[in-house]
């Protein structure tokens, strides 16, 4: 766009220098041909009415005449020609450039007074050369006399029109070139100022983007308020329709789940009962999946609280377990992640672990660059090595009652994957299993 | 066990409602929060089960009050909503326990047993007086190590008495945890079931307080 802007400047130059140096040659013409009616004028005042020619009078004006180098003149009587030592080769004149005539309205009518008797023409512009081929201009007009049309001619080089406007026209050149460069520097840098802000702007949007900043700060340009006003707006919604979402998926967990329930209950004991569980399997396990599939990143969750509040749930819950739950987790970690993602996650993980180990689990926290750490570790039976890429995958166990590691760490799974972290699976204490999940750190504002 | 069941919809509830019988439970089944709050607040129930989401009154908001009211009454959370959020919320309302539909009748059966047997301070599942032994999370009574053999009425007596050994439960609350709503009393008077016992378990385990009510003893019985 910027070369096409420059390519417009420099068009629009060269047309400005060519309409100036058409202007420029026409005002040197008409200074010239003024002269050169002059001199016209003057060889008219040595030709009488009736044809003679006034040599004293011819020769008083000649000094004039032959003033200036390459000025010529030239007079052609009807029998006799006399004027400058060269003969000049004259082209027709256009047609029309015949009724265009430099001469002041006054001079065209002879009768007034003086002593010009040029005709009701005038002078007529002509072009020609000389005989070196050097171009000339030349004024040419006839006298109609007693003894027949006498013709004047006075001629100029053309060299003396063309001088002056290249003079005038050089300094005019270098002051446009000037100017079309300062033009274009301006335009660059108008281009660069100007978009400065957009810039600022996009990256506040990236840093929005990536949970960084809750909202693009209306502190901006006149012109870019109303937009940064309108991604507010806009980032907002998008944040309403994820909540909505969410309300949707628990409202049909809630919708589904009670009459399911019921069946299960009328069915108890029936082989029925076997469909039943699997509606069951079935709405758990994508409702778990369409939770985890909208995930909010711009949200900062104190870590400790969190898991300390999903123990003492889990303790109760699988009272009947007997398992002790410790933790080592710093209170200053905090995860860039939604409570509720976090306590899903999280809860999955240690409701695992619990239901597997023998005596006890234990959930260390450790931070790293930009992420911590997160492992759970019990003295269950494990996952053999060979079966653990097994146990993550979707769908695992499902058609099991009492579903085991699958499904859960599934979900876990795909939620630390959500928010750009990897769970992977090792040995825990004597035998059992240890698993870790790498959270985001939250963003510090 | 007395049982306050609040569930809203008019499918589940009845159906576990009558499941619970089943289980020798006597189940009020109430299916809005402000009369469950109420009945909660004034009745005297062994448990409750309360589903989350009530017209009048939601789960939690009544769990809340009671705990605010200082009402020790256990309290098992029935809901859909299986989120770890909502069982961590339930929890910090009060909860005992937390159970998600669709679920087996004998998991809540379990739990439930579990939630009045700790509340009324057994740690143990087995609970011993004399010769008489209570596997409370099972209901088994054994009798000098051999199976007892009661009818319904005379085990909802007998576990009763068992789960507040050595302390006097008043004649009202027994029959509070023994009929359901207007069963026939007829022939099976509480006196005549407390007398049928004690012809079973031997005339000295069960004792009556005159004017209050009876209690389980192992002190006669030694």
């Amino acid at each position: 766009m910027l070369a096409l802007s420059a390519l417009a400047t420099i068009v629009a130059l060269v047309i400005a220098g060519a309409l100036i140096a058409g202007v420029l040659g026409r005002f040197v013409t008409q200074g010239i041909d003024r002269r050169l009616d002059a001199n016209l004028a003057l060889m008219a005042s040595a030709v009488s009415r009736n044809g003679d020619i006034d040599w004293q009078r011819l020769a008083t004006v000649q000094a004039s005449l032959d003033a200036e180098p390459g000025w010529r003149w030239r007079l052609d009587a009807p029998g006799r020609a006399i004027g400058s030592a060269d003969t000049l080769v004259i082209d027709p004149g256009p047609a029309e450039s015949r009724r265009s005539s430099p001469f002041p309205p006054d001079r065209e009518h002879p009768g007034s007074a003086g002593p010009p008797h040029a005709d009701d023409h005038g002078a007529r512009p002509l072009e020609g050369h000389d005989r070196a081929g050097a171009p000339i201009h030349a004024r040419q007009t006839t006298m109609v006399t007693g003894t027949g049309p006498v013709v004047l001619t006075a001629a100029a080089p053309r060299d003396v029109i063309a001088r002056p406007v290249m003079s005038a026209l050089t300094p005019l050149l270098a002051t446009l070139a000037a100017l079309g460069t300062v033009l274009g520097l301006a335009a660059w840098l108008q281009i660069r100022l100007g978009l400065r802000p957009i810039r600022r702007l996009r990256a506040v949007i990236e840093q929005v983007r990536r949970g960084e900043a809750d909202a693009i700060d209306t502190d901006q340009p006149v012109e870019l308020r109303a937009l940064a006003e309108e991604l507010n707006a806009l980032v907002h919604d998008n944040d309403m329709a994820l909540a909505t979402a969410r309300a949707s998926a628990a409202n049909l967990a809630h919708a589904l789940k009670t009459p399911v329930a019921t069946l299960a209950l009328e069915l108890a004991g029936d082989p029925r009962a076997g469909q039943v569980d699997r509606i069951d399997a079935t709405i758990r396990h994508h409702l778990a999946r369409a939770r985890a599939q909208v995930a909010s990143t711009r949200v900062a969750t104190p870590l400790a609280p969190a898991i300390d509040v999903l123990i003492a749930t889990i303790a109760t819950l699988r009272s009947d377990r007997a398992i002790t739950i410790g933790a080592t987790v710093s209170p200053a970690l905090i995860v860039g992640i939604d409570p509720a993602d976090l306590d899903e996650l999280v809860g999955n993980l240690i409701d695992n672990a619990v239901r597997h180990a023998r005596t006890h689990v234990h959930i260390v926290a450790q931070p790293t660059d930009r992420r911590v750490a997160l492992t759970i570790v019990d003295d269950g039976p494990g996952i053999p090595a060979a079966e653990r890429d097994n146990a993550t995958a979707p769908g695992v166990r499902l058609d099991e009652r009492t579903d085991g590691h699958g499904f859960g760490l599934a979900i876990a799974r795909d939620l630390t994957e959500l928010h750009g972290g990897v769970l992977t699976l090792a040995d825990g204490v004597d035998g059992g299993l240890a698993v870790s999940v790498t959270l985001p750190l939250a963003r510090r504002h | 066990m007395r049982i306050l069941l609040v569930e809203d919809d008019p499918d589940l509830g009845p159906a576990i409602a009558k499941a619970l019988r089943q289980e020798q439970c006597v189940v009020d089944l109430i299916a809005d929060g402000v009369d469950a709050a109420h009945l909660g607040d004034t009745e005297r129930y062994d448990a409750a089960v309360l589903d989350l989401g009530m017209p009048g009154k939601d789960g939690v908001t009544i769990l809340t009050e009671w705990r605010a009211a200082g009402r020790t009454l256990p309290v098992l959370i029935l809901t859909a909503r299986d989120g770890w959020s909502d069982k961590v919320a339930g929890f910090r309302a009060g909860a005992d326990d937390f159970l998600t539909k669709p679920f087996r009748i004998e998991e809540l059966t379990m739990r439930l047993r579990a939630l009045v047997r700790r509340a009324a301070g057994h740690a143990a599942t087995r609970i011993v007086c004399g010769p008489l032994v209570f596997e409370a999370q099972t209901g088994q009574f054994e009798l000098d190590g051999l199976p007892l053999r009661l009818t319904a009425l005379e085990w909802r007596v007998l576990s009763a008495l068992m789960l507040a050994k050595e302390a006097v439960i008043e004649r009202l609350d027994l029959l509070e945890r023994v009929y359901q709503g207007d069963a026939d009393v007829g022939s099976n008077s509480l006196e005549v079931i407390i007398g049928r016992l004690r012809k079973k378990i031997g005339a000295t385990l069960i004792e009556t307080v005159r004017g209050r009510g009876y209690r389980l003893t192992a002190g006669a019985a030694t």
